[in-house]
């Protein structure tokens, strides 16, 4: 296996100012596979702050990726309003049920105290333990689902898609009490010394139309977005599917990064915004990381290296989403090592040849627009 | 009085505008003036909802708005359903849906149900966070030809790779596997033996053709 030169920290801070790396940053996105890095059962994260946090650590120890994060799944801050979640012994937690039943009851809704709330508690102390143990190697991040993703769990998904055409208000009302969720706990990210990312998957265009974004979604993340910056953090956000119709309002709600699924171009969203967020992006979780093999893998990721390299603001080697919880490790290493085997100033020649050097699969697969939001948790 | 084909034209109208009251409505009077219910169903409301499935591939319409013509044909076909005569019904092709275990997501697959009635299959809807095995269970019961699988989270991928594995166990390899949702590719369906669709007009294509109807192209 290659070796790096740098810590991500020390990559992150030399490409900002435009010095000597070793190789561009990369981020798999394991997510919940920690826990098969770690030896841990997916369900001890619900209770357990040791184990979200040992479990990031080990599965960054073991690959030497560009990022670490607390986030377990989509749920904890609906859940912490009053939404029931389900736990599974070993899989990734699911909603149960919506926190209110009738839609009146949006009216008399809390936000939720990220210090005494559900799962929130456990995710904070779990980001102190983060810290303390990488702070000074790798950039440590706390997530969070932006509030029309979370609306839309207070309301229960199909009840919220009707409220959209049938009772606008409620749903505002709803996407307001999430803000102010999502606005304590950011703080609470940013008061551990992390930095906040966010996932808002319900905002794909792959889920809901540009006008119904840029109605219900779009207010709130933007001042979810301005007050994250007003104390001093810069923002990544993943939004999940297809996004090329709101790039422009996503660019316009000051977000230092964007990552980008694998179903929209990435040469076409460098060619747009890349000059103003830094691009991550965007191999193929599933189809790709997934399925292997480890060949296949590092063709796609000089593929992605072409097309996002030169991105102005920064480009990031990332999986188009958070890879399934089974994939195999020697899948992840694999992706690593193409990084590693690209090396820094990116030679476009070496490139090609990486990718000439794996024939593409015998049937190319067809291009990916899902009928659904992608995978999370992010 | 209203012709025949003036109030199927309205019925599928009142599909594609999301209008619930106004496909009951008219559906009501569509019963008043004594036509066929079956017709009324097949060329009124399921072609409005074909052509909502249509204005969704061409990114149109999105997932809220086919749930609310949906919800306008359902709530015209409650009208039209009790006058259907019995022989309306021939044997139908049947499938077995559901959301896999470990997922709870189940818009799609919703989506999908609709649209595969809407074509005329049977369908049977496990609902959401299903066991591989009962979706095998539940297809040789009811002779179903075809199994549909839904997933939204990566972290259920596995699930869909064992549903296929039970039927082998079982020798049961003629009913067919089609998977969905945002993670899935045809990478990832090819791999498991299974036929993956990229969204839910096209998953009806897949399902004619897999039970051997001809697909008009």
């Amino acid at each position: 296996m290659l070796k790096d030169e740098m810590t991500p920290l020390e990559r992150g801070a030399a490409l900002a100012r435009g010095e000597k790396v070793d190789r561009l940053p990369c981020n798999p996105n394991v997510a919940n596979g920690v826990a098969r890095i770690y030896g841990c059962k997916i369900s001890e994260f619900n209770t357990s702050a040791k184990a979200i946090a040992n479990a990031q650590i080990a599965a960054y120890r073991r690959f030497g990726y560009d990022g670490v994060r607390i986030f377990t799944d989509l749920f904890p801050w609906a859940e912490a309003m009053g939404a029931t979640v389900s736990f599974p012994d070993d899989n990734t937690a699911n909603l149960a049920e919506p926190a209110i039943k009738e839609i009146s009851q949006i009216y008399q809704l809390e936000p939720a105290d990220p210090y005494k709330d559900g799962r929130l508690p456990i995710h904070i102390d779990a980001m102190k333990y983060l810290i303390d143990e990488l702070g000074d190697e790798v950039g440590c991040a706390g997530g969070i689902v932006g509030p029309f993703t979370n609306a839309f769990f207070l309301f229960g998904i199909e009840t919220f898609i009707k409220l959209l055409f049938k009772n606008p208000e409620a749903v505002h009302r709803a996407c307001e009490v999430s803000l102010e969720t999502c606005i304590r706990y950011a703080q609470a990210i940013i008061d551990q010394g992390l930095t906040p990312t966010i996932s808002e998957p319900m905002s794909s265009c792959t889920v809901v139309s540009p006008k119904h974004f840029r109605e219900f979604a779009a207010p709130y993340l933007k001042r979810l977005v301005a007050y994250i910056n007003a104390h001093g953090k810069p923002v990544t956000m993943h939004i999940c599917g297809k996004t090329d119709k709101i790039w422009e309002d996503i660019v316009d709600m000051g977000i230092a990064g964007f990552s980008v699924d694998n179903v929209v171009d990435l040469k076409h969203c460098k060619e747009q915004i890349g000059d103003r967020v830094k691009i991550l992006g965007h191999v193929d979780p599933s189809a790709i990381i997934y399925a292997g093999p480890p060949s296949e893998i590092r063709r796609a990721v000089a593929e992605c290296v072409q097309q996002a390299w030169d991105s102005p603001k920064g480009y990031v080697i990332m999986s188009g989403c958070s890879l399934p919880v089974e994939t195999p490790l020697a899948h992840i290493d694999a992706m690593m090592n193409a990084a590693r085997e690209i090396g820094y100033p990116v030679v476009p020649e070496k490139l090609e040849r990486m990718i000439a050097e794996t024939p593409a699969p015998p049937s190319q697969p067809e291009i990916i627009t899902p009928s659904e939001k992608c995978s999370c948790p992010h | 009085m209203e012709s025949q084909e003036s109030l199927l034209k309205e019925l599928s109208n009142h599909v594609v505008d999301m209008d619930e009251e106004m496909a009951v409505e008219t559906a009501q009077r569509y019963i008043d003036g004594h036509f066929d219910a079956y017709e009324g169903i097949d060329k009124g409301l399921a072609a409005g909802m074909e052509r909502a499935g249509q204005l969704y591939e061409e990114e149109e319409y999105y997932i809220p708005e086919l749930l609310m013509c949906s919800d306008a044909m359902y709530a015209g076909m409650d009208i039209l359903t009790p006058h259907l005569k019995a022989d309306a019904s021939k044997d139908k092709h049947k499938v077995v849906m559901g959301v896999v275990e470990g997922d709870t997501h189940d818009i799609g697959k919703n989506l999908v149900k609709i649209m595969l009635e809407t074509a005329g299959f049977e369908v049977v809807d496990l609902g959401r966070d299903v066991p591989p095995e009962d979706f095998v269970a539940k297809a040789i019961e009811i002779g179903a030809e075809i199994i549909g699988l839904s997933t939204l989270m990566t972290t259920t991928m596995e699930n869909m790779e064992r549903v296929v594995q039970i039927l082998a166990e079982k020798g049961q390899t003629q009913i067919q596997v089609m998977v969905g949702g945002g993670p899935i590719s045809s990478g990832f369906a090819r791999k498991i033996g299974a036929h993956y669709s990229r969204n839910a007009s096209r998953a009806v294509e897949m399902a004619k053709s897999l039970v051997g109807e001809v697909v008009p192209c």
